[in-house]
């Protein structure tokens, strides 16, 4: 029982780990630009894909990350600037802007299933034995995956906290207009912004397939509700809230499932996005909309 | 010929469907401005529903599902049409308060995603991914009709409650609470302000359309007699959304048209198509043409999505109004 408990936990952080490094890409992007971008998932898919591919070509453990990330940031700030910023141009605002996500997700999602023939494929690379620790069962795959998404949250933080870029970017999360008026190159920090959100997008898309050894043309897409729901739950721009709500998302998650059954595990995401919905953190209210704008 | 008066017939009915869905987000969408990208859920739980009691009991080995019942043709409907409203008061309750309308779209969404897992991965509620089969179509034996002539009136069967609903829905527009969701849409905090009850409307055009969705769905279900997850993907209600853009926002007869050229000629008509590359491939090359015609959609009418703007709110200064609205109005 106690055991059962103690080993659920320690895969429900693995799991919070990968929904983590999503969620802070994702946090930071929504927190900057006020896209709700539910193309995330799918970008997620493609950089997914780009590893799996460079791996079948001689690219192999975790520079697949750096592949990943690279198709990431590269997909995010062409979608960002190209298709975005045109509809931002005709006119678009936040819920149309949604709607655009809404339908490039379906082109990029299904012109993936069109492509990998609707297969899943084996992506089985740094396999390694499982280590016990007291009762948890771990992968020294899955320990790495967890130090990543550390990493990835301290240097975040340091980035956002300590250098005058990411002065230059909270500034802009706050007001835009100010921002630019006080001498912020708002343009740079915008493209900035979705290089890195891009960049950590696809490292979590990678990070993903190495923990389940495959990869679909869904991979991203069945992500997305733990995303957006620990993005929401964290509030928006924050990459410490994000992750903190992906720690409790992927610890109930695991301990759901580890108690009940898989079929239970998404009852309770779905419960936790309930509560995020009757808890109402501030920046979800419909009222304050009016005052937010899209920044691209 | 008989192969072409059979799938003629077919399409009539799956017309009938797809209309009978369109009018609902309509409805929801283009008059009181709920966005229900969950539109799918109700659709599907009005099928089930309509399932499992014409099923009969469960025998529990060769499908198992719940409330299984053998009752006789109107109940199954009526049922179907009380699930999907059962289910959206349910889900209206908690997620039509007072929230970003695109944290609502988005919620809405995810809901349908996870609804999908949870009937896949708990079995004994409707079998799981393997779905429900061997349907019982209602007099299909008792009737006096070829097996063309029984096509022939279930198409008009489908026809006849598009009409029907048709004409509530128009009526309900028109009618003094049409005018309310219509002032809800376009100046909530004016709406508030004379008195209306945002979350109530909301709540009651929510059910109205879940209510429409059921019915839907049992009426498909009643006539491919089989229902399954594969049946209901999340992206299945943007179809209909993109009828709805195609055929023209909050307009009853032009959303009608769109169902006819979105789900019915553009999806259905590649059939006759010579099939090429693998088994599946056209499938998908689908999807992406609807998600391309969406974003052209968008793209062309960026207001549009936001239906019919009216002139107060056109004069209200250039100022604070989206630059497509200034170039608009120059």
């Amino acid at each position: 029982m106690w055991s059962t408990l103690v080993s659920a936990i320690g895969f429900g952080v693995v799991l919070a780990s990968i929904i983590a490094i999503a969620a802070m890409g994702f946090t930071i992007q929504f927190g900057l630009t006020n896209v709700l971008n539910l193309s995330f998932g799918a970008v997620m898919t493609v950089a997914a894909f780009a590893a799996y591919l460079a791996n079948r070509h001689g690219v192999g453990g975790w520079f697949g990350l750096l592949v990943g990330g690279a198709a990431g940031a590269v997909l995010t700030l062409a979608l960002g600037r190209g298709v975005f910023k045109a509809y931002a141009r005709r006119g678009a605002r936040l819920f149309e802007m949604m709607m655009v996500t809404l339908g490039l997700s379906l082109i990029i999602n299904y012109a993936i299933q069109a492509i990998s023939h609707n297969n899943i494929y084996q992506f089985a690379v740094l396999q390694s034995t499982p280590l016990q620790l007291g009762s948890i069962l771990i992968t020294r795959t899955q320990l790495v995956i967890v130090f990543i998404s550390i990493a990835i949250l301290v240097a975040l933080q340091v980035l956002l906290r300590a250098t005058k870029i990411g002065k230059a970017l909270r500034a802009m999360a706050a007001d835009p207009d100010l921002a630019r008026a006080s001498g912020i190159r708002t343009g740079q920090i915008v493209i900035l912004t979705w290089l890195l959100s891009g960049f950590l997008c696809g490292v979590a898309g990678v990070v993903y397939i190495i923990n389940s050894q495959s990869v679909g043309y869904t991979t991203g897409q069945l992500f997305l509700p733990l995303i957006v729901a620990a993005a929401i739950l964290g509030g928006a721009g924050s990459p410490v809230g994000a992750v903190l709500a992906s720690l409790i998302m992927g610890v109930v998650t695991e301990v759901v499932s580890a108690f009940g059954s898989a079929a239970y595990s998404t009852v309770a995401g779905f419960g936790i996005l309930v509560i995020v919905l009757l808890s109402r953190p501030s920046s979800v209210r419909g009222g304050q909309a009016g005052h937010q704008q899209l920044t691209l | 010929m008989t192969a072409w008066s059979y799938y003629i017939s077919t399409l009539a009915v799956y017309f009938g469907v797809n209309v009978l869905s369109a009018l609902a987000l309509n409805l929801q969408f283009g008059f009181a401005g709920v966005v229900n990208f969950g539109y799918i859920i109700f659709q599907s739980v009005g099928a089930y529903i309509a399932a499992v009691v014409v099923l009969g009991p469960s025998s529990g080995t060769f499908q198992q599902y719940v409330f299984g019942a053998r009752l006789p043709f109107p109940i199954p409907l009526l049922l179907a049409t009380a699930a999907g409203a059962v289910l959206a008061l349910l889900i209206g309750l908690f997620t039509l308060r007072n929230i970003r309308r695109d944290y609502q779209a988005a919620i809405l969404l995810i809901l349908s995603l996870i609804a999908t897992q949870v009937v896949q991965g708990y079995v004994p509620l409707f079998n799981g991914s393997n779905g429900l089969t061997g349907i019982s179509r209602p007099f299909f034996s008792s009737l006096p009709l070829s097996l063309q002539g029984y096509q022939w009136a279930y198409a008009v069967w489908g026809l006849v409650l598009c009409a029907v609903v048709y004409a509530l829905v128009t009526w309900l527009s028109r009618s003094p609470w049409g005018r309310a969701l219509r002032a809800m849409r376009d100046q909530e905090e004016a709406a508030t302000a004379i008195g209306l009850n945002i979350t109530a409307l909301r709540l009651q055009v929510f059910v109205i359309g879940g209510a429409i969705a059921g019915l839907s769905g049992g009426l498909l279900v009643e006539y491919i007699s089989a229902w399954s997850p594969d049946a209901w993907g999340y992206a299945e209600t943007f179809v209909i959304f993109t009828a709805i853009f195609v055929g023209g926002i909050g307009n009853y007869r032009g959303v009608v048209l769109g169902v006819f050229l979105v789900p019915i000629l553009f999806l259905e008509l590649p059939r006759f198509l010579p099939q090429f590359g693998y088994p599946g491939l056209t499938d998908s090359l689908e999807w992406v043409a609807i998600g391309a015609i969406w974003m052209v959609c968008l793209y062309v009418r960026p207001q549009g999505i936001v239906p019919e703007k009216r002139s107060i709110a056109r004069r209200r200064g250039a100022a604070d109004a989206p630059v497509g609205e200034q170039m608009e109005a120059a």
